[in-house]
């Protein structure tokens, strides 16, 4: 059974800014952000581009502490901040852009995160489990979520991570499970952030970015 | 009345093909073989093999048996267990066919420098080259010629060096799928090689050549059998290396590889998904595609066939290469073919038209194409 | 709970496509013959993952290959796996600007761990794939490298152990001597050490048709079977294959087509 999957009509005029800070398969996510007929999608790191943007995607591969550095040096922190947590653009952070959305990880010495979430990183128990913990797992939607309609019950999504999120906090967080339970992705107002890559999970991915784009 | 046109339920042998036979699951008589090699008794046959080489062994450092090899992997594979695993002392034969290709020449002298004794024949060229015509267009066998010197000129070199024991590999009615009458025979005489090998019509075929003033009898001498009083002077005795040992392509493949030196056809084929068998002749493209009018299945669904039955694939994954290359017009070969037999294409194409199964095929600009899709069950 | 997946490996080389077979390539076809015939964007939902590696003999180019996967790419949702012949920080950075989610690297795992620990640490363990071609020899399985062709000192078990240590985030094992011979994978190894491997294990090496994916997939401790049997699996033998190995009760995702 097909599932057809392109953006309402109204939504292919948006403008979508990808974060360029130099680390995440931008690639990927601008090939499914077309595939769903969304045209204007740039990569930017200026505050006028993303001040423009109708939605912002934080895209990340690679080490925390390396990011957040990067970040801070192009004052992104401040730059979304003002946009997404003072402002209302909606923001989305993918994989590591979503733990960079967070409070804190240990990954290569302890670093802050931009903390828009009440989240903390740590790394999967290795005595516990293979690390890293690659390939679909299912995700258990929170109830309240807006990310997950339209999506099967117990929706596939592509995981490649060695460290993962908990918080003691209701930020609408769905889990996954993978010796113990982590944060598979969390929904608070306008911010989201996925651990999984949704560029990455056949069409449960497509669905989900565009709940996003059409949701949020 | 109209006759069901069918596939075999394992593998994808079709029904047309000649002396096939099926039981009442639709199983072929190849791969209800393949059942019974299974759990076969190849030890018993294995003491049977023992016993006939220590019989044979030459106790004098004479060939003690006999080879034909064209430089591929079955014939390297068969020469390489009696010489290295049994401890005989063969003497390999190639016969050289026309239109020899560059990888069967480097293959041959691959084996050949493995370490093996070799006679390299050349039958009469003139003749051979009448004789692959004749056959092409009196029975629709592009290199019939070749195909009655390895067995005559082979035999004939047999019996010259006094070598009483000739192995070929496989019997292929048995392994793919037609008479089953030498199942339980190990050794074989030349009346039963004229009739299955050479599917009657022999005599046809001199009987043409004959009428040809520029060839003698002379000419002809490595096309000719022995006498059987020759044959039974020095007790010749036929058998295949298929009924000592579960004949396995793909093991002769990796062993020839492994072992003699065996090289594969880097860009491929047209007519088929392997790399690795037929490479020594520019015919055998033209005597697949011919078989593939007459009775509607090529190349493909015999390799198809035999990946099945080695289990290396399913007969669905197999449907899709057999649809997509079975039927393989040699078009990038066509001119070699017209300067070879001397025809201009209408002669030529007017063989083919002679050998396409008009049950099966109907012409569509020029070319035969199939009335049928391979797997689809249907009538005629 | 954590799937198991099904990876398509490509054995690329010199603009086409090819079938190996024990380490000997033949030409298949150029990515027009992949896409019709394998339509990647209709069989994509058979496959958790691709696997793309430049087996090029000689020279490599880097440039082409990238060039092709970005073509590859388009309209594939799955992860992407691209290397063969990557030799410094530039050659990766290509390949993941042409839309590789993962590399897979060979011999700079022996020769340049220094390069491996710099990718790793540039852009995650998780993005660099190690992968390991083994043939038994006198009853040893023997690490090669260099397309199969040289012989390294240390056996498989001791260089599994060595990758492991450079934390690379999985393990691609191939057996040559199963390659492309559709007589399954070499189980007997694969039993015998995937319980001592601590990262992620992709095997790889000899699966022809769905039992073997099957058979591969029932193994605890292997994460992920690929196969590299282009001829095999071509039209709809993937979308098959996938229906059946989860009609058998098998733990891997289950996907709708996405229709293009």
């Amino acid at each position: 059974m097909a599932t057809q999957i392109r953006s309402g009509n109204r939504f292919r005029n948006m403008r979508i800014v990808i974060v360029d800070y130099g680390m995440g398969n931008i690639k990927s996510i601008s090939s499914t952000l077309q595939y769903l007929e969304i045209k204007d999608v740039l990569f930017s790191a200026d505050y006028e581009v993303l001040r423009s943007a109708d939605k912002i995607i934080l895209p990340g591969v690679g080490s925390f502490a390396k990011a957040m550095k990067r970040i801070r040096d192009a004052n992104l922190d401040i730059i979304l901040e003002e946009l997404s947590v003072k402002g209302t653009i909606p923001l989305l952070g993918i994989c590591l852009g979503m733990q960079l959305l967070g409070l804190s990880s240990p990954e290569d010495g302890f670093n802050t995160g931009l903390g828009f979430v009440d989240g903390i990183v740590t790394k999967f128990d290795s005595s516990a489990c293979k690390i890293p913990h690659v390939g679909f797992n299912q995700v258990k939607p929170n109830l309240s979520s807006r990310l997950y309609i339209s999506l099967p019950v117990f929706p596939d999504f592509y995981f490649t991570h060695s460290y993962k999120m908990n918080s003691d906090t209701n930020i609408h967080q769905s889990m996954c499970e993978y010796d113990q339970e982590f944060v598979a992705s969390f929904e608070k107002d306008n911010i989201a952030g996925v651990q999984f890559h949704p560029e990455l999970s056949q069409g449960n991915g497509l669905q989900l970015l565009k709940n996003f784009i059409e949701l949020f | 009345m109209s006759t069901k046109i069918f596939w075999c339920k394992n593998c994808l042998n079709m029904s047309t093909r000649p002396r096939i036979s099926f039981d009442d699951r639709g199983w072929c008589n190849a791969c209800q073989w393949m059942e019974e090699k299974k759990t076969f008794d190849w030890s018993s046959r294995e003491r049977e093999l023992k016993e006939l080489l220590q019989k044979y062994k030459s106790k004098t450092g004479n060939f003690d048996c006999i080879v034909p090899v064209s430089g591929g992997k079955d014939g390297s594979y068969v020469a390489y267990m009696l010489k290295y695993k049994f401890g005989m002392n063969p003497l390999a034969v190639t016969v050289r066919p026309a239109l020899s290709l560059e990888i069967g020449d480097k293959n041959l002298h691959n084996f050949i420098h493995s370490g093996f004794d070799h006679i390299h024949l050349s039958p009469n060229s003139k003749a051979l080259d009448r004789l692959n015509k004749y056959g092409f267009i009196e029975k629709g066998f592009p290199y019939y010629g070749w195909l009655i010197a390895i067995m005559t000129a082979v035999i004939k070199t047999a019996v010259n060096f006094k070598i009483p024991l000739l192995f070929y590999g496989e019997d292929g009615e048995i392994e793919y799928g037609g008479s089953t009458e030498s199942k339980n025979k190990a050794l074989y005489g030349i009346n039963y090689m004229k009739r299955i090998y050479l599917e009657g019509g022999h005599q046809k075929v001199f009987d043409r050549i004959s009428q040809d003033s520029d060839i003698t009898e002379a000419d002809l001498s490595f096309f000719k059998f022995p006498s059987d009083d020759e044959v039974s002077e020095i007790g010749l005795s036929f058998t295949h290396w298929s009924y000592f040992e579960a004949w396995d392509s793909y093991r002769n493949y990796v062993i020839a590889k492994e072992h003699c030196g065996l090289i594969e056809k880097e860009e491929g084929n047209t007519d088929t998904f392997t790399n690795f068998a037929q490479n020594d002749q520019a015919l055998y493209a033209l005597h697949a595609y011919l078989m593939y009018l007459k009775f509607g299945f090529g190349r493909a669904t015999q390799d198809a066939g035999i990946e099945i039955r080695r289990g290396s694939m399913t007969r669905d994954q197999a449907l899709n290469l057999v649809r997509m290359y079975d039927n393989a017009y040699p078009a990038e070969l066509i001119d070699t073919y017209l300067t070879y037999y001397k025809m201009t294409k209408e002669e030529f194409d007017s063989v083919l038209d002679k050998y396409a199964n008009k049950d099966l095929f109907e012409k569509r600009d020029g070319i035969w194409q199939p009335k049928f899709v391979p797997g689809i069950d249907f009538e005629i | 709970m954590l799937r198991k997946r099904i990876i398509f490996a490509l054995i690329y080389s010199d603009g086409y496509f090819t079938q190996s077979r024990n380490f000997r390539l033949q030409r298949v076809g150029d990515l027009k013959w992949l896409e019709k015939n394998y339509q990647f964007q209709k069989i994509a939902s058979s496959l958790d993952e691709l696997i793309v590696i430049d087996a090029s003999k000689g020279q490599k180019s880097i440039t082409s290959f990238a060039s092709m996967i970005s073509d590859l790419v388009n309209d594939v949702f799955i992860p992407i796996c691209a290397g063969g012949g990557i030799r410094s920080m530039q050659d990766a950075e290509l390949l993941f600007k042409s839309g590789a989610d993962k590399i897979i690297v060979n011999q700079i795992l022996l020769q340049n761990p220094g390069l491996v620990r710099e990718l790793i640490s540039n852009y995650g363990s998780q993005s660099v794939v190690a992968s390991i071609d083994y043939k038994q020899v006198n009853g040893i399985n023997e690490v090669y490298i260099d397309n199969g062709s040289s012989k390294i000192p240390q056996r498989l078990e001791e260089y599994i152990r060595y990758v492991e240590l450079l934390d690379i985030g999985e393990i691609y094992l191939n057996s040559i001597d199963k390659d492309g011979t559709g007589f399954g994978y070499d189980f007997d190894t694969i039993n015998e050490i995937a319980r001592h491997i601590s990262k992620p294990l992709i095997i790889a090496g000899g699966a022809g048709n769905e039992n073997h994916l099957i058979g591969g997939l029932a193994i605890k401790e292997v994460s992920a079977v690929a196969t590299a049997n282009l001829f095999n699996f071509i039209g709809d033998g993937l979308p098959n294959a996938r229906k059946k190995i989860i009609d058998t009760g098998v733990n891997i995702a289950n996907w709708s087509p996405v229709n293009s």
